[in-house]
């Protein structure tokens, strides 16, 4: 039991950049499982949602409102639908929790965690090379070897951080947030 | 006294790094059952090569306090500290990427335990903060703060002062520079005024 919250933001569609961090914290969890799609898909069903999600085909098209996507689509995308991919991103990375936990543990082989992160950002990479926009900025910033390593970083903690039924209210908090 | 050891519960949440532990009573006077936990009488929280950290309700409320609301924040990205210097827990972002949790004794000459966490410890010690928040057998009001979406401000912190001030800088900058020059040149002379034969010619169809 919490603390009663404040109910106001909860009925609040996802911005524009909440929409984005979505994706690709999705498009993450993909890097880091080869059949992560059709985790997803399998996901989905476990969870109830195949009334939302009936088949991939409808997934993607729910994801493809990430304006920076090449295929990016335009409209509204209902608030049970967002609350639905959240729910499937923090599950997914419940399962592969300890697959994020050993990239960030201080602990682990230095050599061995360079070639982790490596594998991970070379799939990543060929992920949002193969659906993403690369004339957008923040495309070209997550590509580049360098500047993407603090956005990569970010993106797994947050994955940690946000993993299980305890990181649902949180991860949706975080994109909802205002634009910086 | 024999009822109350039977009546005893321990709920143990597990990860890699650490192990949290709470010891209490189901509440009989407020109706609880059974196998649940109103009242707690201690906690413990194990950690791989550390320190154990062990205390009262107070505390464990205290822990959930300020690690869940930083945790909430490290997923926008914004690293700060929560808990004060009068509270009995800190937790803010060290200058080598980690988390420092500082935990003070309330008894007096009791020095305070620092504890360094990396990403990964702390990602354990939020889950098991989280699947003892979510268990259904903690029959207890938990004071924990709800995640909320950060306003513009908030999330500035995440800059750096430097950046922060940049563009406002280099904006006084210019117009200064401008000024400077306005200054500087000298304004032109005035255009000389038309004759009278001219501004005659100029009038004629």
């Amino acid at each position: 039991m919490t603390q009663a919250p404040s109910q106001s933001h909860l009925s609040r569609p996802l911005p524009r950049r909440g929409l984005e961090r979505l994706d690709l914290l999705l498009l993450a969890l993909e890097a880091l499982d080869l059949n992560g799609g059709e985790a997803m898909v399998w996901m989905c069903q476990q969870l109830g949602f195949a009334d939302l999600f009936p088949n991939r085909v409808e997934l993607w098209k729910r994801r493809c409102h990430n304006p920076l996507r090449r295929a990016c689509r335009r409209g509204p995308i209902s608030v049970s639908e967002t609350d639905a991919l959240i729910r499937i991103l923090c599950q997914m990375a419940d399962r592969l929790y300890p697959m994020l936990r050993t990239l960030l543990s201080n602990s682990e082989a230095p050599e061995l965690l360079a070639q982790r992160w490596q594998l991970f950002q070379d799939r990543l990479a060929e992920l949002i090379r193969e659906r993403m926009n690369p004339r957008r900025s923040g495309v070209q910033q997550l590509l580049d070897p360098e500047l993407g390593a603090v956005e990569r970083r970010h993106m797994v903690r947050s994955l940690s951080l946000a993993a299980g039924e305890g990181g649902f209210e949180r991860l949706r908090a975080s994109l909802l947030d205002a634009a910086a | 006294m024999l009822q109350s050891a039977l009546m005893k519960q321990t709920l143990r949440h597990d990860q890699l790094s650490c192990r949290l532990q709470v010891d209490g009573f189901p509440d009989v006077s407020a109706g609880q059952a059974p196998g649940t936990v109103g009242i707690i009488t201690g906690w413990r929280l194990e950690w791989m090569g550390r320190p154990e950290l062990e205390g009262e309700r107070e505390h464990l409320l205290a822990l959930m306090e300020v690690v869940l609301p930083y945790a909430r924040h490290l997923i926008s990205g914004v690293g700060r500290r929560f808990g004060s210097e009068d509270q009995p827990v800190q937790i803010e972002p060290d200058s080598a990427g980690g988390h420092r949790l500082e935990l003070r004794s309330r008894q007096a000459g009791n020095p305070s335990l620092v504890v360094e966490l990396d990403d990964a410890e702390l990602a354990d010690l939020v889950r098991v903060l989280d699947s003892l928040r979510l268990d259904p057998r903690l029959q207890l009001q938990l004071t924990v703060p709800q995640p909320v979406p950060l306003r513009q401000r908030e999330l500035a912190e995440r800059l750096p002062l430097q950046r922060r001030l940049a563009a406002p800088v280099a904006g006084l900058a210019a117009l200064a520079a401008a000024a400077a020059v306005a200054l500087i040149v000298p304004p032109p002379p005035p255009a000389p005024a038309p004759t009278a034969p001219a501004a005659a010619a100029a009038g004629k169809p």
